[in-house]
């Protein structure tokens, strides 16, 4: 018989809505990689990474009932994660507006010459390190369209900015992107 | 172009120490915050035949449909594109990394998750577990465990994952019929009526034995067909009721 970590995300997220606490962590263990990988691009920071998306699978449980598809339960929980890290952010700094382009106290990224980053990772830890210099908004707006595939309303509604602001802030975060990995070529 | 309604200040390009700005005319000075640099030029508007980069990434992401001829007749467009290409090439692949930087899960970790969610149970309605005509004792069992019940006898079926349950019809009023809805993925190579049928013994079987629901019905919806090594995705809405 297969095991039930075997099972389908609708399945899982089915029974888990029913309270099967097994199934969901079955559905924990899956996507807690992805999951915990976009929460710290997210904040640019590992050390709050624990506790958001902890935070965020406890929610998703809470909600879960609520959930019409339960075979969208992926992306759904994607989007818990990205809310729960942009309301870390936020409270980083409570009296900002979120995004304004003060540096926040956050660690420079690390800064390598091309020749001094490992051969293997040397195109992807570029990118990386280019993400990590963009302005937090466009940071924000860049990883939640390319990464966790929201489209423009939705980063709109979920950072509160006209979408013509969103669609500025992501046209000069690709331009930079773009350009700066040109040379990555 | 796309207006620029933000407040950031220009930071300039190359600052990260990366080489952006290597191909640069030393002279030119770091090009606007908005500029895109390929291959050393700047690529101005008209240079994209008046498309802003948004418009070029999202054609990208439509499979450049329908055709655009300012688009595809455009060699300054053509060059955006495949570094839009590239770089939807590499995202990907850093959203790899970053998801299997993190695979090795804290044991810990996950035991605080499950320690929290395991004190919100999810009880549900109460089902009566005496007869209606008793009227000196009071014994229910919750619709929460019915359902770990209906999940037990399901799990018992080999072939056969069972998802979401419900009860249709008022449980908490002893003899009124009920209606038993599962959701169920079946495995690849299954017979998917006989496993439904299997399944549907199964349950009437176990709530019978354990309950006074008056059950009439035990609807199986087969959502997936699954192969034997799933890839975890639940897509392929392959639904057939049975």
């Amino acid at each position: 018989m297969a095991p039930i970590s075997d099972a389908d995300d609708r399945t899982l997220a089915g029974r888990a809505a029913d309270g099967d606490v097994r199934a969901f962590e079955i559905l924990v263990r899956r996507y807690a990689g992805l999951m915990r990988g976009y929460a710290g691009r997210m904040l640019q920071s590992t050390d709050e990474v624990d506790d958001v998306v902890q935070a965020a699978f406890i929610t998703a449980w809470q909600q879960l009932p609520n959930l019409a598809d339960p075979s969208v339960v992926k992306s759904w929980m994607m989007r818990i994660v990205n809310r729960k890290a942009l309301d870390r952010i936020r409270a980083r700094h409570p009296h900002d507006e979120l995004g304004s382009p003060a540096s926040r106290g956050l660690p420079a990224p690390v800064q390598h010459s091309p020749e001094a980053v490992a051969e293997h990772h040397a195109v992807r830890s570029a990118l990386s390190q280019v993400l990590a210099g963009l302005p937090e908004q466009q940071r924000q707006c860049w990883l939640m369209k390319e990464v966790a595939g929201y489209s423009y309303d939705d980063i709109a509604d979920e950072l509160g900015l006209p979408v013509s602001t969103v669609r500025g802030l992501l046209s000069r975060a690709r331009k930079r992107v773009i350009s700066e990995m040109e040379a990555w070529r | 172009m796309t207006p620029i309604d933000d407040q950031t200040p220009p930071d300039g390009l190359g600052a990260a120490g990366l080489p952006g700005g290597a191909g640069l005319p030393a002279d030119a000075g770091l090009p606007a915050d908005d500029a895109l640099v390929l291959g050393g030029l700047e690529l101005t508007s008209s240079d994209l035949n008046g498309h802003s980069i948004d418009e070029l990434a999202d054609y990208y992401d439509a499979g450049l449909t329908p055709p655009d001829v300012s688009i595809d007749d455009s060699a300054g467009c053509q060059i955006a594109l495949a570094a839009i290409a590239r770089l939807r090439a590499l995202t990907a692949q850093l959203a790899a990394d970053d998801e299997a930087s993190q695979s090795g899960v804290d044991e810990g970790w996950v035991s605080g998750i499950l320690n929290q969610i395991s004190l919100q149970a999810r009880a549900g309605r109460d089902i009566p577990l005496i007869e209606a005509d008793s009227t000196t004792s009071h014994l229910v069992i919750t619709e929460g465990a019915v359902r770990a019940i209906v999940r037990a006898a399901g799990d018992r079926v080999p072939g056969l994952f069972i998802g979401r349950c419900r009860f249709v019809g008022d449980v908490t009023v002893a003899g009124e019929p009920v209606v038993v809805e599962v959701d169920a993925s079946v495995l690849w190579g299954q017979s998917i009526r006989q496993t439904a049928e299997a399944v549907r013994q199964a349950i009437m079987t176990d709530l019978a034995r354990h309950t006074r629901l008056n059950v009439v019905a035990v609807d199986v919806t087969v959502h997936d067909v699954q192969s034997a090594a799933p890839d975890a995705r639940a897509d392929g809405e392959g639904s057939a009721d049975v």
